[in-house]
């Protein structure tokens, strides 16, 4: 049924995020003479730019970090959102597009799996109700999964929306290329778990059915595992040793750049 | 039981209750208030929105909810089993909860999960379709449920032997196993075989058909204590080797008296012994083997040369089992087990016949190895055994004669094996039964070694085959592909001659035109033409 898509090629519209309310997700990975702070949360961009520097001065003294990271977190956010910004004024075209999402994470001692479908031309979706409906019916204790479960929806949500930005497209390859490219930017087709292409127009059709094969309902079930505190403690100084290690990579790989690439 | 497709009987219906505010709901239709509450899949918007799709959704969500009213759903434990964007999902489920359709008047637990206990999931744990289904769901009626709603259950694999039940140690209070598939809870009840073991009746339906043999040669003696003892406890201990291997050796010696092996077996029971022997991956074949050979003896009762006749004429097939085809051509290879066996059987009647039928096996193996291969092995293993024990030649030189005159000649020495029969007999008899014991145990290695012999020649003979052809192949392979390469090259080659060809064509037409352009230069100048400039000078032969 390719031929009659109703509201397929939609009006190619101003870039934002296809939620609700346009937020834009900000992650912080900072190391600073050895100390390592990390987080993750979600942005009003129409904030003023005064806000950046009041929340850095917060987190550093809620934290007791050192001064030191005042700068450097409010660099970090203003450099994403002025990232955000850059795409604010070109034009996206979303396609109707149901792509799975994906969430593997971890937040304390709480690790949560699961998969589930978002539908990114829909502009009123809401993860952060997504988020709270998780929690609830899972009945998840700690109150910082939600907010990490919005948060990891938003920034898939945020790839794919830059990577349907037409004039991005091109310098799409180098930097982002490597995460997020297992969503596959074709239309009416989205990818299962077994990344074969399944026919929107097959599914959702006069033939289709979607009710998902029994078989296959335990591939989009969450999973909630509860870790004991030496798991965290092992799986915390992994991630140390592995950020470590790719942050040396990535110098030596810019270095080599630098020298190697023509002016 | 699946729960029925749309428009059977109304008497499975089963009453649901939902606030009088819902009462506009119906199976096979979509009301307008649904329509008005949920517009995004009615205004054609999207292909994955449509009334079709809302109506699939709807109707798993409520029948899913019905499977226990009594329980409150949560969005989560049901978005996963269908397909769509999770937010329209879960605003057709807040709809369809709003309205009372699902989850009412249920209150709310605090931990509704339905997939584990409190908050921890086992990642790797079974998947959905081998969970247990809790009997007590009843049948509800779903009307206009999509088909594609199956069965409740999830298809179940019958359960395989696998090498731990075979050889692992009996679990203890395990109920009652049966003997064939191991299946512990089989619905139809266990029945007890001739040999006192318990099989369900799946299995025994199928036992009475593929074992021929235990039916026809059932051993009545043990079917009383079998079934006296046919509902005993079974709290044992586990078997272990040395227990084993008593019973193998009790059943050895004792064939099919179960007392005698029980008793040999101290530790273990009648009941036990039979059961454990079943388990073992050849032990229906020495019960097999023993109970064929004591209908064989019924048979051998007459005079060895009327006997070895009629063994010829009729290889035995309907005495032992199927898997030893004899072939008449190799009846002289028959005849020398055959022989034997009356041998053994009139002189040493109380002792077992596992080695007839083992002997029936070299017999299977030596006519698919070959005739010669066989005698060699035979001549072989005998002389190995000769050479290990000295009191083995003794006994076998006798034999060896006997057996060479056999394979050597074919019908001609019914006489002649008549007398050695007879001195065979008095042999025999004289001898004490130990040795008589010793000589089966040495006939029986003897057997069993040229058996080996037969088939490990015969496999080398394979393997080498089989290293031939691969070489072959591999050189047909490559002398393939060399060909290949030839007539590629020989085809440039062609293509190279060819381009030459032409090139030098190509340069004599250059050479003719340039002749050609100095003529007519030429005539212009005497003509008095003045010349023209050099740009107009082709380019080709300017490049020259």
């Amino acid at each position: 049924m390719r031929s009659f898509h109703p509201g397929a090629s939609k009006a190619p519209m101003k870039f934002r995020m296809p939620t609700a309310e346009n937020f834009v997700p900000i992650r912080l990975d900072l190391d600073i003479d050895g100390q390592r702070f990390k987080d993750a949360f979600t942005w009003n961009p129409n904030d003023p730019d005064s806000e950046v520097n009041n929340f850095a001065k917060r987190t550093v003294k809620d934290l007791k970090l050192p001064p030191t990271f005042v700068t450097q977190i409010a660099q970090s956010i203003q450099t994403q959102l002025a990232e955000f910004h850059s795409y604010e004024g070109q034009e996206m075209h979303i396609k109707e597009k149901i792509v799975p999402l994906k969430i593997d994470l971890r937040v304390n001692n709480t690790v949560i799996r699961d998969q589930f479908l978002w539908d990114i031309s829909n502009l009123e979706s809401d993860p952060e109700e997504f988020a709270r409906t998780f929690c609830k019916d899972l009945d998840i204790g700690d109150p910082e999964v939600g907010p990490a479960i919005a948060v990891s929806i938003r920034e898939q949500l945020y790839e794919i929306a830059t990577q349907s930005i037409s004039s991005a497209r091109e310098t799409r390859v180098g930097k982002k290329g490597r995460r997020g490219a297992d969503i596959v930017a074709n239309s009416f087709v989205f990818c299962s778990k077994a990344g074969n292409t399944v026919d929107l127009g097959k599914l959702f059709g006069s033939k289709g059915s979607v009710i998902r094969k029994r078989k296959e309902w335990y591939l989009y079930e969450p999973i909630v595992d509860i870790l004991s505190n030496e798991e965290v403690g092992a799986l915390d100084a992994r991630e140390e040793l592995n950020a470590r290690l790719k942050r040396k990579l990535d110098e030596k790989e810019e270095s080599f750049q630098t020298r190697y690439s023509h002016g | 039981m699946p729960p029925s497709s749309e428009g059977s009987d109304l008497a499975d219906r089963e009453l649901y209750s939902i606030p009088s505010s819902a009462s506009w709901f119906r199976w096979d239709d979509i009301d307008d208030t649904e329509r008005r509450c949920l517009p995004e899949f009615f205004d054609g918007s999207s292909t994955s929105r449509n009334p079709r799709v809302y109506k699939e959704y709807r109707d798993f969500i409520i029948s899913k909810y019905r499977e226990d009213p009594t329980k409150c759903i949560t969005f989560t434990e049901i978005r996963k089993s269908m397909i769509g964007d999770v937010g329209y999902l879960h605003k057709v489920f807040l709809f369809l909860e709003k309205w009372g359709l699902i989850n009412f008047g249920v209150k709310v637990p605090k931990i509704s999960v339905e997939d584990a206990g409190p908050k921890v999931v086992v990642e790797e744990g079974p998947p959905a379709d081998v969970q247990v289904v809790p009997a007590c769901i009843p049948q509800r009626k779903l009307v206009g449920m999509a088909s594609s709603v199956g069965g409740e259950n999830g298809f179940k694999l019958p359960p395989l032997t696998s090498y731990s039940d075979v050889f692992g140690d009996w679990l203890p209070k395990r109920g009652l196993v049966c003997g064939i598939c191991g299946d512990q809870s089989a619905a139809g009840g266990y029945e007890s075989l001739q040999d006192g073991v318990m099989v369900c009746s799946k299995c025994s339906k199928n036992n009475s058909q593929a074992d021929g043999r235990t039916t026809e040669d059932s051993n009545h003696q043990v079917d009383d204590d079998a079934k006296a003892e046919g509902s005993a406890n079974n709290v044992i201990s586990a078997w272990t080797d040395a227990e084993t291997l008593l019973l193998l050796e009790a059943v050895l010696k004792h064939g099919d008296d179960w007392a005698l092996i029980a008793q040999h077996v101290r530790t273990k029971s009648k009941l036990d012994c039979i059961a454990r022997l079943i388990q073992l991956p050849f032990g229906e074949h020495i019960l097999g083997s023993i109970n064929g050979t004591c209908a064989n003896s019924n048979l051998i009762t007459q005079a060895t040369d009327v006997k070895k006749q009629s063994l010829i004429n009729e290889p035995p097939q309907e005495l032992i089992k199927t898997d030893l085809h004899i072939q008449t051509d190799e009846k002289d290879l028959v005849e020398e087990p055959m022989a034997e066996r009356p041998l053994k059987r009139r002189c040493l009647p109380s002792f077992v016949h596992v080695a007839d039928s083992l002997i029936k096996q070299v017999a299977g193996f030596s006519t698919v190895a070959g005739a010669q291969i066989a005698t060699a092995a035979a001549d072989a293993a005998i002389v190995a055994l000769c050479s290990e024990n000295i009191s083995a030649r003794k006994h076998f030189s006798i034999n060896k004669y006997g057996e060479n005159d056999l394979l050597y000649t074919n019908n001609d020495h019914n006489s002649g094996l008549k007398i050695e029969d007879q001195d065979m007999e008095l042999h025999k008899q004289t001898v004490v039964s130990e040795k008589s014991l010793s000589a089966t145990a040495f006939q029986v290695r003897a057997a069993i070694a040229t058996a080996l012999g037969a088939v490990a020649a015969r496999a080398k003979l394979l393997a080498d085959q089989e290293e031939r052809e691969i070489e072959l192949l591999m050189a047909s392979i490559i002398e393939v592909q060399l060909r290949k390469i030839q007539c590629k090259i020989k085809h440039f080659e062609e293509l190279e001659s060819m381009m030459e060809h032409e090139y030098t064509l190509l340069q004599k037409v250059k050479e003719s035109t340039l002749e050609e352009w100095v003529t007519v230069l030429q005539q212009a100048f005497q003509a008095g033409i003045p010349r023209w400039s050099d740009d107009e000078l082709p380019k080709p032969f300017t490049t020259m």
